[in-house]
């Protein structure tokens, strides 16, 4: 039945491979690069020598603190208010360059492969996309309660999950499942009832006209349900939308679940279930607050112990801006908005409503292509790059495996040099 | 959203080569880095593991993304039950409908398809789903892609068969995934490799020979918990490149009648996706299962006018790729599967669209198939406790049927068990079908 499937070769090669990196991270330099590499987009040796003078906790402090820096104005608004996707994208990526405080982009980042919408369903008449873009960048690390009223009265989300097209007389069950499977409780918390009672209960948001001067939905009660009490998530009663998410913040299952997400983003693919339950009851003791939980990530253990080294891959946009920050070429960005789509990523087109995913699911051939592939075209538009003493030691911590030590050592120029380092599996880690 | 920027790379692949990389001259560590692929790789004939599958006959399945209302597919077109149930979307979709008997008639956007039928060379099969449908688009997709209702498998069923009865590692253009970036769940297997192919002209290293000797080189034999992720990838794009290069130096070699006219459609991407799948079949590159998807089906709202676009994508979509198989003698080989992780409920929403509903109808298409129809017309009037259709196929019978007939495959190894039997396709002369108990 199954032969032998070119077992062999793939034994020697186990052999011949060291088990795993050796980890630098007893060192609290090396933490600190470590953990502005998971948090930020990598940093320059002077952002590295004054995180270092602060020291680890005070530098996730800082991180965690600092309120989100605002972009500056789409370039091109056309009249009417509406933008292009393309434009959106680079904003985006030019803003994730140049913003002080580009954890906060990280965040908005997370959010914005959570809390999904797409272009394609939303359109681009309206600036409803830039508006959640705002929105999200701004409650990015505030608590799930404030942050779930924003989520279900947005109007690029209204549009993309039908809740801007739904009443209480013929309610649209879009919204109602996604919130609960997708963005709060995950599958198995809830009912198929739920689903259509939430419907009921979540129904009468339109959206905001231009005379409503508003950048969130609208609710009207002769659009809403007018049915009696409801029965959602265990609770009877004449349910509204704050009903909804009080009821899903009551649920013991919505802080294991976001945490759960979290953990998968910024720590290790396959956490234990003591740690997750750990940050779920302080997460949901602080009435879920994000500064708490993301302090918490950053502080614990397991951010910083040997195995969490090298342990996640970044997502095409990370990789992308890391390689023109290491580069200091902002001007390119419009490069990164090209090469999305082959690397499996284009910002505000996820390819379904529940975003983007983790880790392994970034590599394939493809996609591996993809990566070398941009590297060598950014390469290929800069007349001069930065002069780097060592450039192993600086973006990969000196810990390479053998095949990138090879190369490296074989590089003849500072052009060779930066085209293997920054297209190597050790730069695509983190 | 930049979709056809095949250009980029181009435009600036002679700045890069003037600036180009500079290995020194021992670089002999770079050069084994970078696997000489042997010339078995250019060769048609695949490499079959197990006694009795030496066809060479190709699945394509069309994923049909969001879920495909089958009522507006298949259309009742005398059922007062559906005008009853949907009034605004059954007085648009029946007076339209493309008859195919008194009962049923197509999309009226569908007419490529129709001639297939009147062919004798489409099979409907109508009410197909399985016990307990979950309305989740992520459970349901899993469902059909792992083809296990209780959802505790992981493998795809198609990448079960890669492994199963194809050395996909030694052919890794055996199973494509056409104009995308992902392997679809379908092919996923954890010994199987997949190729994704997104777009055929830029498939490839751009920077030249140096490029992929590095690449070679850095990305094999790394330590870490993805080491054998990086192995597997680095070595199908290297042996991805030669087979994609020697299948698109084949390309032309056919001479077309004077008066045939094939085009694909460009508004689609659906359309670029099955050229290149026809690309790779008809040079004789070895690939035996593809899959392409075509998105946009989730239609809650203003449905008329969306899912009547994307049958007309469809349509013209497979249309033009039976065509260029026919013109170059493939035919014969090739079957087509539609599939969507569940229908559409019966009954219409306020926003002119449907939700998530229930069992469904797939569409096989090709020279392979026995054309007809196949399990039961839907009863509208009987739906289950939720309103939706109740199903009366198992799809995984479609697989089966798949599996033992066209592919030559052990079904019930691959599926675990056995299912009613849908005899949809002529028995492939050459295969012995498995025997189904």
């Amino acid at each position: 039945m199954t032969a032998s499937r070119a077992a062999p070769k793939a034994a020697a090669a186990t052999a011949a491979r060291a088990a795993d990196w050796t980890s630098p991270l007893t060192a609290e330099t090396a933490r600190i690069t470590h953990l502005l590499r998971r948090a930020t987009f990598g940093a320059s040796p002077d952002e590295l020598e004054a995180a270092f003078q602060l020291g680890y906790g005070k530098m996730v402090d800082k991180l965690v603190e600092t309120a989100p820096a605002a972009p500056p104005a789409v370039p091109g608004m056309k009249g009417g208010g509406g933008v292009d996707v393309d434009t959106l994208q680079q904003w985006w990526i030019d803003h994730m360059l140049a913003t002080p405080t580009p954890f906060a982009e990280r965040m908005t980042l997370f959010w914005h492969g959570h809390f999904t919408s797409d272009s394609t369903k939303v359109g681009t008449d309206r600036p409803y996309l830039y508006w959640q873009n705002l929105t999200w960048r701004k409650m990015a690390l505030t608590d799930l309660g404030s942050m779930l009223m924003q989520v279900t009265t947005d109007p690029a989300m209204m549009v993309y999950l039908d809740l801007s097209t739904s009443t209480g007389k013929s309610p649209n069950e879009n919204y109602s499942r996604e919130l609960m499977e997708l963005f709060t409780l995950g599958a198995g918390n809830f009912t198929e009832d739920d689903v259509r009672a939430g419907a009921k209960a979540l129904a009468g948001w339109r959206l905001p006209t231009t005379a409503d001067k508003s950048m969130t939905g609208v609710f009207e009660k002769r659009r809403a349900y007018s049915g009696g009490p409801l029965t959602f998530l265990g609770r009877t009663g004449q349910i509204d939308t704050k009903g909804v998410i009080d009821a899903i913040l009551a649920s013991p299952a919505l802080a294991t679940q976001v945490v759960t997400k979290v953990v998968h983003h910024f720590v290790s693919p396959s956490p234990e279930a003591r740690y997750i339950q750990r940050l779920a009851d302080e997460f949901r003791a602080s009435k879920y607050d994000m500064k708490t939980l993301m302090r918490s990530v950053f502080l614990s253990p397991e951010f910083i112990q040997d195995p969490s080294y090298r342990s996640l891959i970044k997502s095409p946009v990370e990789y992308m801006v890391s390689v023109l920050k290491a580069l200091k070429a902002p001007q390119l960005s419009k490069t990164v908005v090209d090469a999305g789509q082959n690397m499996g990523q284009m910002l505000f087109d996820p390819p379904d409503v529940g975003g983007w995913p983790n880790n392994d699911g970034w590599i394939s051939s493809n996609t591996l292509m993809a990566r070398v592939n941009f590297v060598s075209t950014v390469l290929g538009r800069m007349r001069s790059l930065p002069t780097v003493k060592d450039l192993g030691q600086l973006q990969l911590d000196g810990v390479l495996g053998s095949g990138t030590t090879t190369a490296l050592n074989q590089a003849k120029d500072d052009r060779t040099r930066w085209m293997v380092v920054l297209m190597s599996p050790e730069f695509t880690l983190k | 959203m930049s979709k056809d920027k095949a250009g980029i790379n181009e435009l600036n692949r002679r700045d890069f080569l003037q600036a180009g990389l500079r290995f020194g001259t021992a670089a002999s560590a770079l050069a084994a880095g970078y696997a000489a692929v042997p010339d078995a790789f250019a060769r048609a004939v695949y490499a079959a593991k197990q006694a009795g599958v030496n066809n060479d006959n190709v699945l394509v399945m069309i994923q049909l993304a969001g879920g495909n209302d089958g009522l507006r597919t298949v259309v009742p077109l005398q059922d007062p039950k559906l005008h009853d149930l949907r009034p605004i979307l059954a007085a648009a979709s029946v007076p339209a409908a493309l008859p195919l008997n008194g009962a049923f008639g197509l999309n009226q956007n569908m007419p490529g398809i129709k001639a297939l039928y009147d062919q004798g060379k489409v099979a409907i099969v109508q009410g197909v789903g399985y016990p307990n449908p979950s309305f989740s688009h992520f459970e349901s997709i899993r469902v059909w892609e792992t083809g296990d209702p209780t959802r505790r498998q992981v493998e795809g069923w198609l990448g079960k068969t890669l492994t199963q009865n194809y050395d996909s590692m030694g052919h890794p253009l055996t199973a494509c995934a056409c104009g995308t970036t992902d392997i679809p769940g379908a092919l996923r297997d954890m010994h199987a490799t997949v190729s994704v192919i997104d777009d055929s002209r830029t498939f490839g290293f751009q920077g030249g020979s140096k490029v992929e000797s590095a690449a070679g080189t850095v990305w094999k034999g790394t330590p870490g918990i993805y080491g054998a992720l990086f192995d597997t990838a680095i070595s199908t794009v290297q042996q991805s490149i030669a087979s994609v290069r020697t299948a698109v130096s084949r390309q032309g070699n056919v001479k077309y009648q004077d008066n045939a006219k094939l085009v694909y459609p460009s508004k689609t991407e659906l359309g670029a996706a099955l050229q290149l799948a026809a690309s790779l079949i008809t040079s004789g590159s070895g690939v035996k299962l593809l899959h392409v998807t075509l998105g946009g089906f989730d239609t809650h709202q203003t449905e008329l006018q969306r899912h009547n676009d994307l049958m007309g994508y469809l349509d013209q979509s497979v249309s033009a790729f039976y065509q260029d198989l026919s013109m170059h003698n493939m035919a014969d080989k090739v079957l087509v599967a539609t599939w969507s992780e569940f229908s559409r409920r019966p009954q219409e929403n306020a926003s002119g669209g449907t939700d998530h509903g229930a069992a469904s109808a797939m569409l096989l298409m090709g020279n392979p198939v026995k054309g007809g129809f196949y399990g039961q017309a839907p009863n509208l009037g009987n739906l289950d406790g939720t309103g939706n259709l109740r199903y009366t196929v198992d799809f995984r019978s479609v697989y089966q049927e798949i599996l033992n007939t066209h592919l030559g495959a052990d079904a019930k190894e691959i599926l675990g068990q056995t299912f009613d039997r849908v005899p949809f396709l002529k028995a492939a002369a050459g295969v012995a079908a498995a025997a189904v108990t």
